[in-house]
This record gives C-alpha cells, sequence and structure tokens, in this order.
C-alpha cells in the first residue's frame, strides 16, 4: 500500500447547532489532482479552511506525510491556497506580490526576487510584472496569485473555486495552464469547485459532497458508470452526462 | 483561527474602553438626578419655555437648512456650472469654524453696531428668533449639504433615461423615482440636521437674546449656577433626539449598503439652469465669506467703528490675553486626539470589519453611540465621573472627551474602507507564512492611508473648534483657544472674538490644505 500524501480522519465541524461536516475521511495520493465537488452550503470550503488551519475542527484528525497536523498553525503546515477572489494585496505591484512572503520569511532578497521573476514568467505575466492587481484582467489577477502559493513551494495547493469569477474563454486557458503547473511540479491539488464540467475535465478524482457528507469518492469515469446513489445520480449525471463526454474529450485533446 | 485570541482580547480592551469613557460617565450623570424632582422641573415654566423655543426654532432652521444643503447640493452634483470644486469648498468653509462664531459674525454684521447695521442704516434687531435661525442655518448646512451631495452622486440616472423613453412626464418623474429614492436618506439628514442645530449652544448663547433654548438654559445653569442636578435633568431631555436620530440612522445604514455601480447623469446644457445655479452659488458664497471678512475688518482696524485705522492691536492685545497658550493647548490636544483616535478608530473597524460574532457587533454599536450624545451632556457627564480622579483639569480629559465625542464619523468611514478590502487577505497571509500583523502594516494600513488622512483631518479641525464637551471640563492651564470666543464675548470685546476665530479658521485650513494636498499625492501614487 502506498503511503498517502494527505488523511483526513473522521473531521466534524459545527457552527452553532448547524453541523457543517460529518465524519469526513479520506486520503489524497502525491501528485493526485482531487475536487471537491457540491453546491455552495455543502460544507466544502469549511473543509479547506480546516485543512488550512484557518478554522479548527470539532473532531477528527488531519495526517500529511504520515505526521499528523490537526493542531499546527497554517504557516507550519506547508499548504498553499489559491483563493476565489485572488486576495492579492492591491498596494504591490505583481511581482511585488510574489515575492513579499519569501523576502519576509527567508530575508534573502536576491533569491526572493529571483524565485519570484522565474515564477511570473512561467505564469505568463512578465510583461505584467510592475502592474498593480486593479491593472491586471481576472485571468491575470488569478496567475499572480498562482505564482504567489508556487513560490512557497507548498506540499499541497488548495484551490477554492479559483475561477468562478472568470469568463469562459479565460478560465478555459488557465485550466489547461494549472494542469501544465501541476504536471511540472508534481504538485498534489485540492480543487473546490461546484462546477461539474471543470471537475470532471480536470480530476484525477472527484470527492461529491452534499449536506456536510462525502457522497462518494471516485474517477470522472466510475462516477458517471456507477453512482453510489440517488443524489449522485441526479446532481451529478442528470442531463449533463453527454455534455461532459463531449467536454472531456475536447479538454483531453487540448492539453 | 490562529490569533483569534489576541483579537478578543483586544475587542474586550476597547469595550471596557468605552465602558468607562461613555456608558459610566452617562450613567453617573443620569444618578446625579435621584436627588432631584424632576417632575417639577420639567413641569416648569421656565423649563419648557425652553422646550418649546428649542422646538419651534429647531424645527425651521432644519427645514430652511436642508432645502438649502439641498438646492447647493444640486447645482454641485446636476448643473452644467464651472469652479464646483471651489463652490464646495466655499460652502463647506463654515465647517472649520465654532457654531459660536456664526452667532458672532451675525452680531458683528447685523447687531447694534454692526458693519452692515450701519452701512445700509438698518433698523430692527438680530437677537432673537431669526438671529438664531440664520446662524444655526450657516451652522449646519454644511453638513446637510455634504450627506446629499454624496447622495445625489451615487444616484442612477437608468431609472430617468427609460422614464425619458416611456414618455413620463417630469413631474411623474420626480414623485415616482427621485422621491421614493431620496425618501430614507433624507430623513437621515433631516434627523441629523435636527439634531445638530437642537443641541448646540453656541449660535442661541451670542444671539438668541431673550429667546432661551434647552442648551443654553443647561450651560447657564452649570457654568453661572453650578447647578449640575438641573444640569443632567436637560441632558437626558437632549439625549432624546440625538438617540432617535442615531436609532434612525442605524437602522437606515444596515440597509443602505449597495455596492452596485451606478450610472453617472449625463449634464446636459440648459442656461437658464446654470444661470439659476451661478445665482445661487454666488449668493451663498457671499453669506458665507462676509462673516469672515467681517472678523478681518474687526481685527484689522483699531477699534471699530470709531477708528478705522488699520493695526495689529487687537492682534497684539489677544495674545497678551494667553491667546498663544491656549493656542498651544488647541493644537496639542487636536494632534493628540487625532493621534490617539487615528489608533483606536483603526483598531475598532479592523476587528468590526474583518472578524466576526458577537462582540464584534457589540464593539460597533459601542463605537457608533458617541453619535447619540450631544458634546454638551458628554462633558457634564465627565464633570461628574471624573471628578477627583488623576485625569481632571489636565488636557488629557479634554483629549479624552474630544476622542469620545468625534469617534463615531472617523470611525465609519475606516469601517467602510476596511469592509470593501478584501476579506481574504489576513487568510492568504497566513498560508504564506505571513502574520496578521505584518499584513496589517504591509497591505492594509498603505491601501488606507487616503482614508486614515480624513480621519486625521476630521479629528484635528473638529479637536480645534469644539465648545461644547470641552466647556465645563477646561481649566486656565488647559483652556483651548474656542472658549475664548465665549469669553471675549462676554466682555464684550468682540474684536478680540473675531481674530480667535480666525486663528481657528487659518489652522483648519492649513491641516485640511496638508491632507488634500498629501491625499492626491497617494492617489497619483497608487495609479
Amino acid at each position: 500500500m502506498p503511503k498517502h500524501k494527505l488523511v483526513l480522519e473522521k473531521i466534524s465541524k459545527k457552527f452553532g447547532p448547524n453541523k457543517v461536516l460529518r465524519d469526513i475521511s479520506f486520503a489524497v495520493e502525491e501528485g493526485e489532482f482531487l475536487a471537491i465537488l457540491g453546491p455552495s452550503g455543502c460544507g466544502k470550503t469549511t473543509l479547506l479552511r480546516i485543512l488550512l488551519g484557518l478554522e479548527e475542527a470539532e473532531s477528527g484528525r488531519i495526517i500529511k506525510d504520515g505526521k499528523e497536523i490537526t493542531r499546527l498553525a497554517p504557516a507550519q503546515r506547508k499548504m498553499g491556497m489559491v483563493f476565489q477572489n485572488y486576495a492579492l494585496f492591491g498596494n504591490m505591484t505583481a511581482l511585488g506580490n510574489v515575492e513579499y512572503a519569501l523576502k519576509k520569511q527567508s530575508g534573502d532578497r536576491i533569491l526572493a526576487r529571483e524565485t519570484a521573476l522565474r515564477l511570473i514568467g512561467r505564469v505568463g505575466l512578465t510583461d505584467h510584472m510592475d502592474k498593480k492587481p486593479h491593472a491586471l484582467s481576472g485571468g491575470q489577477q488569478q496567475r499572480v496569485a498562482l505564482a504567489r502559493t508556487l513560490a512557497m513551494n507548498p506540499d499541497i495547493i488548495l484551490m477554492d473555486e479559483p475561477m468562478s469569477a472568470l469568463d469562459v474563454e479565460t478560465r478555459l486557458a488557465l485550466r489547461s495552464e494549472i494542469l501544465g503547473i501541476q504536471r511540472e511540479f508534481g504538485s498534489t491539488i485540492l480543487y473546490v469547485t461546484n462546477g461539474q464540467e471543470e471537475a470532471f475535465a480536470m480530476s484525477d478524482r472527484i470527492m461529491v459532497m452534499h449536506e456536510g457528507r462525502i457522497q462518494q469518492l471516485d474517477t470522472p469515469q466510475n462516477l458517471m458508470d456507477h453512482p453510489a446513489n440517488d443524489y449522485i445520480r441526479s446532481f451529478v449525471i442528470h442531463n449533463i452526462r453527454l455534455k461532459i463526454e463531449s467536454l472531456i474529450r475536447y479538454a483531453r485533446e487540448e492539453t | 483561527m490562529k490569533g483569534s485570541k489576541g483579537l478578543t482580547g483586544v475587542k474586550y480592551l476597547l469595550l471596557a474602553f468605552f465602558a468607562f469613557s461613555v456608558f459610566l460617565p452617562l450613567i453617573r450623570m443620569l444618578a446625579h438626578m435621584a436627588g432631584i424632582d424632576i417632575r417639577a422641573l420639567l413641569a416648569s415654566g421656565q423649563f419648557l419655555n425652553a422646550l418649546k423655543n428649542s422646538l419651534v426654532v429647531t424645527t425651521v432652521s432644519t427645514l430652511i437648512s436642508v432645502a438649502l444643503a439641498a438646492a447647493l447640493a444640486w447645482l454641485v452634483e446636476r448643473s452644467g456650472i464651472r469652479f464646483k470644486g471651489f463652490f464646495t469648498l466655499l460652502f463647506t468653509l463654515p465647517m472649520l469654524i465654532p457654531s459660536i462664531s456664526h452667532g458672532m459674525g451675525l452680531v458683528v454684521l447685523f447687531g447694534a453696531n454692526g458693519i452692515l447695521t450701519n452701512w445700509l442704516g438698518l433698523k430692527g434687531s438680530v437677537y432673537g428668533f431669526w438671529g438664531i435661525v440664520t446662524g444655526s442655518v450657516i451652522y449646519s448646512f454644511p453638513v446637510a449639504f455634504l450627506m446629499l451631495s454624496d447622495i445625489l452622486r451615487y444616484e442612477d440616472s437608468t431609472p430617468y433615461e427609460a422614464a425619458e423613453v416611456l414618455g413620463i412626464p417630469r413631474g411623474w418623474q420626480f414623485t415616482s423615482i427621485t422621491v421614493p429614492y431620496l425618501r430614507r436618506p433624507l430623513t437621515s439628514t433631516v434627523f441629523a440636521i435636527f439634531t445638530l442645530i437642537i443641541i448646540d449652544y453656541g449660535v442661541p448663547l451670542m444671539i438668541g437674546g431673550q429667546y432661551r433654548t434647552l442648551p443654553v438654559m443647561m450651560y447657564q445653569d452649570v457654568i453661572g449656577l453650578l447647578d449640575f442636578g438641573k444640569g443632567s435633568a436637560i441632558g437626558l431631555v437632549l439625549l432624546t433626539p440625538a438617540v432617535i436620530a442615531f436609532l434612525l440612522d442605524v437602522l437606515n445604514r444596515d440597509r443602505g449598503i449597495q455596492s452596485f455601480v451606478s450610472k453617472p447623469f449625463r449634464i446636459t446644457r440648459n442656461r437658464v439652469r446654470d444661470g439659476l445655479a451661478y445665482l445661487l452659488s454666488a449668493l451663498v458664497s457671499l453669506g458665507v465669506a462676509l462673516p469672515i471678512g467681517a472678523f478681518l475688518l474687526l481685527t484689522l482696524v483699531r477699534k471699530y467703528p470709531a477708528d478705522m485705522r488699520l493695526s495689529l492691536d487687537n492682534v497684539r492685545r489677544t495674545f497678551q490675553m494667553s491667546a498663544g497658550a491656549n493656542l498651544g493647548h488647541s493644537l496639542l490636544i487636536a494632534l493628540f486626539t487625532s493621534l490617539t483616535g487615528l489608533v483606536l478608530t483603526f483598531a475598532a473597524a479592523y476587528l468590526t470589519a474583518r472578524s466576526r460574532g458577537r462582540l464584534s457587533k457589540l464593539l460597533h454599536l459601542a463605537s457608533l453611540t458617541s453619535l447619540a450624545i450631544p458634546g454638551i451632556v458628554l462633558g457634564l457627564s465627565y464633570v461628574l465621573f471624573f471628578k477627583g480622579s488623576l485625569i481632571y483639569g489636565t488636557l488629557a480629559i479634554l483629549i479624552l472627551v474630544n476622542l469620545v465625542h468625534f469617534f463615531a464619523s472617523p470611525y465609519l468611514m475606516i469601517y467602510n474602507t476596511l469592509s470593501k478590502i478584501n476579506q481574504h487577505l489576513e487568510a492568504a497571509g497566513q498560508t504564506l507564512g505571513v502574520s496578521r500583523f505584518s499584513v496589517i502594516r504591509d497591505v492594509i494600513i498603505p491601501q488606507t492611508a487616503g482614508t486614515l488622512g480624513e480621519m486625521f483631518t476630521y479629528f484635528f479641525v473638529n479637536s480645534m473648534m469644539t465648545i461644547s464637551a470641552v466647556a465645563f471640563l477646561a481649566t486656565a492651564g488647559t483652556r483651548p483657544l474656542s472658549l475664548m470666543i465665549t469669553s471675549f464675548e462676554a466682555q464684550m470685546m468682540l474684536e478680540c472674538a473675531a481674530f480667535i476665530a480666525l486663528l481657528i479658521l487659518t489652522v483648519n485650513l492649513v491641516v485640511r490644505g496638508l491632507f488634500a494636498w498629501n491625499k492626491k499625492r497617494i492617489g497619483r501614487g497608487m495609479a
């Protein structure tokens, strides 16, 4: 049995009387792209925040690379996060955003600058690196956020609906960019989304969540072929099966 | 979240600050009334007369003030006139001098020996009802003007375009689009202005004559007769309209946060409209400039009207009566109020705008309460609560009372700015291994620099000119400049009082100018 990259054991969370997460357990493998799919309010963002250490779980354990990290501070978990609305530092340039945390942590300004320049180049923003976020398009801002996350060389990258504010064309371009980077860096990615087609086109496996529970965790193909219950059948499969199949073909040809 | 224990700690600290600087003093003031027969006091002819006077004069002043402000706001936002920035500066100039100088301006112009009285051979007296109305209008219309300009600036023009296309007549457009849009904000404005006027004692003290209003009665009871019990009872009455305005504002505001981008109005050419707009702007500008011109004349001639030779005698005389020391007090008070105010309002707004929970809501309400407490009431409650304490009689208590008195507006400015900044910045920082404190220092503060400048100016300008909260608390060793106007007026030394008003205006103009220049610089830097 291979050693898992990340294991969650019976994670539960309540907000007041409201049970947001109920006994969430699953494992993620090294280099895997796992989508967490579900409607808004299903608990997927809370799950990410617990993984990051921004929120504390009521019960359960998180194990990364064989070590428990349940009680570690966010900065010690070596997890990166790409936010839905980018969360860029508005007073800094694109380059400044990428190198800021590097400078703070290592204190080596030259190395920080070199790393930042390399990553800005990798996401295709060398021509725009002196611009501030408000002068960049949504897609460019999300590329900056991606580079900023990569700069910290995280063990796992979490993404919270990173493309929900972008138009269709930008999404398709960014989609292949993310997959390309994942292959190049061998990153393990947890990708939260409520877009079914996005999840099916990008992921190795998909975890479908509903009302704080995992409904099914499987490959896109198996989800379609062997839906675990009626919810999967109606929410995921119904009406879109054909569309998804054509999109998967399209995305495979693209990337 | 990591570090949220620290945040909770700061929230408790700030709540404790409000408990000691707002709520306990007020409770102390209410407790002071226990010994006196409130019913008899409130039923006395003197009190009822003052109450009636206050209500009548405030109602009339409010109506005129808001109507005038609406016209001015409309001409700045909707007409095609030029020099709008200049006119806006002039229209808001009265906000830079104490309310009492507006009364004094009228006395100097229209009093028994007034400049215009002599020049035009006017008959009749400016003292009394219409004097208070005129002074109160000058004092309050700039505030209403700023509130209404804001409302008009963000009105969406699309419904009017739709109405034009549908051929709906202008009259109907007004009743079916404009009136519903304005109802809420206009109500807020009317209540705010009503409160501003009814709790002011500067204007009526100076020009009221026999027409006594409640704040003047309270002021005289406390300052003249040292009757704290009666003062407290009147203070309680004065709290009522302020509390109503506050509640209305809070209820209105929560629903009023609209972030959608509205389509601005396109201003068409219209000569008649613009001609009228120029005429009104010129008239109001004249009305604002006249008293200031009169102060200048009074200051610079030897003895108006007997000896019209130019001289600096009045300036010298004013400085001989420790105007220099008092200017120093004022600058110190204003500077420290601004600096501590900046830190505390930022801390409070940061916590309420960027962290959730019941404590945040409580802190938000506590931060806004100063809107509901008239300065004169706050001042009296401080006398009763802090008497005998270490800070009583020092500059510190004046700084504290100003800080509390002017807390709400700068708090709201920075609260709005902080609410608009991406809510995930701190979380992003944490995942990158950057502490919350670093994110605040390196990212959030640089992004709010413009607002911080405005807040500083607000604290500073208001601390320079306030007379209400500090009147009962200042001693000879701590007296701010603004209070010299009251004493000079009592000694019939209007020339010196006029010079003090000019001095305050100059300092405030300089501070405002500096920050306007700085904001422009910041604005360029961001682009």
